[in-house]
């Protein structure tokens, strides 16, 4: 009987030690929202009404990781902070500090960056890139068909002036996705250009928009127009 | 009987303990996955109400741009922000018919004279110090052609314009002194690097020009 306990207790601990060590990752990338100042009167295109568009939607994502997560596999959520510090500036609300409890609430390691260097250097050498592969990659925020935009209309209007362009993919190193890793783009038009080049670059398709997406209206983003669609 | 000794008891009751846990958090994780309907109105994540912004603050950038009076063109001689500095740059305001986003032409202040040595930028603002001028304007293109002296620094980034695809200049404006109306400049408009439009400019690939609208929401 005591052999049997004991045994019992080695495989729980075993397994408590096992889940500890992380072997692969998920990935939320969340850009930010523009300023009002920046957006006022542009009518129905002023962008970012709602400060939390694009979190809501990663809240949502990083819920389904988690409840999908495999043992050993840690879910990451990457926000591109100077945005939040000045729409936080700008409403008189400490945006980043419910940032960090909505982090804490959905079980995230939360990682914040302020340059595109930061951010490819976090996907490059974040963790031991040789043991742990990225399985998932989701982004949510501003985008064209050959750039994310963490930052737009936030510092410049109609601008942006921290962005990972298609070009920019070279820095990150082709090896970071595990084999059969499920990519996605939510923001706009990315499926028109973005998704070729990633493919290109990593071997590793990626689920783009062909035309707008909508984050107006709470839940996952949808497209906007009736001939749009998702497409790698 | 045989009694279990308290170590392994613990670890026994441990162990349930963790299971339970899952178990709980499981279920927890379970719950509410069905998609959200969406009948065009916001809906929270939680299940809460719509968010609700806290009211625009008296006094802010936000609330001159949103109440002030606007004026048809630029008053000469009016002065926004910092214009002490002895070091300043002359700006000429121009407009993108490609749908560019730059703001215009800037050249030192000492370069008097020819505009050659001018060059396209994008104009980064600082809210409560010093505002694009346009912004006091009935239209935003009112000052087309209009001479400013500007106070700031260039900027040691960029500016990406989602529209065009191209990386402009940067210019972070401290404070500014309207000149008055000048002649439409014949330079070239658009950074250095823009190819000559057929019709949009550069691009990631030649021949692929982006004109997408970058916006979302």
């Amino acid at each position: 009987m005591r052999l049997f306990l004991t045994l019992v207790a080695i495989l729980i601990l075993g397994t408590m030690g096992a889940s500890a060590q992380v072997t692969s990752e998920a990935i939320v990338l969340t850009g930010g929202p523009a300023l009002r100042f920046m957006e006022h009167g542009k009518g129905e295109v002023s962008h970012d009404v709602y400060w939390f568009n694009f979190v809501d939607a990663s809240v949502i994502r990083l819920d389904e990781l988690k409840s999908q997560a495999k043992p050993g596999e840690l879910v990451t959520w990457m926000i591109y902070r100077p945005a939040y510090v000045a729409r936080s500036k700008e409403m008189g609300l400490d945006l980043i500090a419910q940032l960090t409890e909505k982090a804490k609430q959905t079980g995230s390691n939360l990682q914040w960056f302020d340059t595109k260097e930061q951010l490819i250097s976090y996907l490059n050498k974040g963790q031991d890139r040789h043991k742990v592969k990225i399985v998932d990659f989701d982004y949510f925020g501003h985008s064209n068909k050959a750039c994310f935009l963490f930052d737009y209309s936030n510092a410049i209007d109609t601008m942006s002036i921290v962005w990972l362009h298609v070009k920019d993919l070279r820095y990150i190193d082709d090896d970071i996705f595990a084999k059969g890793a499920t990519c996605k783009s939510w923001g706009c038009h990315s499926g028109e250009e973005y998704s070729q080049w990633w493919k290109s670059h990593f071997d590793v398709p990626m689920t783009g928009a062909i035309g707008k997406t909508d984050f107006a209206h709470g839940g996952e983003p949808q497209l906007s127009n009736s001939d749009g669609k998702w497409t790698q | 009987m045989k009694s279990i000794s308290p170590m392994p008891r613990l670890i026994v009751f441990s162990g349930l303990l963790l299971m339970a846990g899952l178990v709980v958090n499981f279920s927890l994780s379970a719950e509410d996955d069905s998609p959200p309907v969406n009948d065009g109105k916001y809906i929270a994540p939680n299940g809460g109400p719509p968010p609700v912004a806290p009211p625009l603050k008296k006094g802010s950038p936000l609330d001159h741009l949103a109440n002030d009076p606007k004026q048809p063109l630029p008053t000469v001689g009016y002065k926004e922000g910092h214009t002490n500095g002895t070091t300043y740059y002359l700006a000429h305001r121009g407009l993108d018919a490609q749908g560019g986003e730059g703001w215009g032409w800037i050249k030192k202040g000492d370069a008097a004279g020819s505009w050659n040595s001018a060059q396209w930028f994008a104009l980064q603002e600082t809210p409560g110090v010093a505002v694009a001028p346009h912004r006091k304007l009935v239209k935003n293109d009112a000052d087309a052609d209009w001479e400013y002296k500007f106070w700031g620094h260039f900027a040691t980034y960029k500016a990406y314009d989602p529209h065009l695809d191209e990386q402009l200049t940067v210019f972070v404006l401290d404070g500014y002194e309207v000149i008055g109306q000048g002649n439409p400049l014949t330079l070239k408009i658009g950074p250095q690097g823009r190819i000559q439009h057929r019709p949009s400019g550069a691009s990631s690939r030649p021949g692929s020009p982006i004109l997408s609208d970058p916006g979302v929401d």
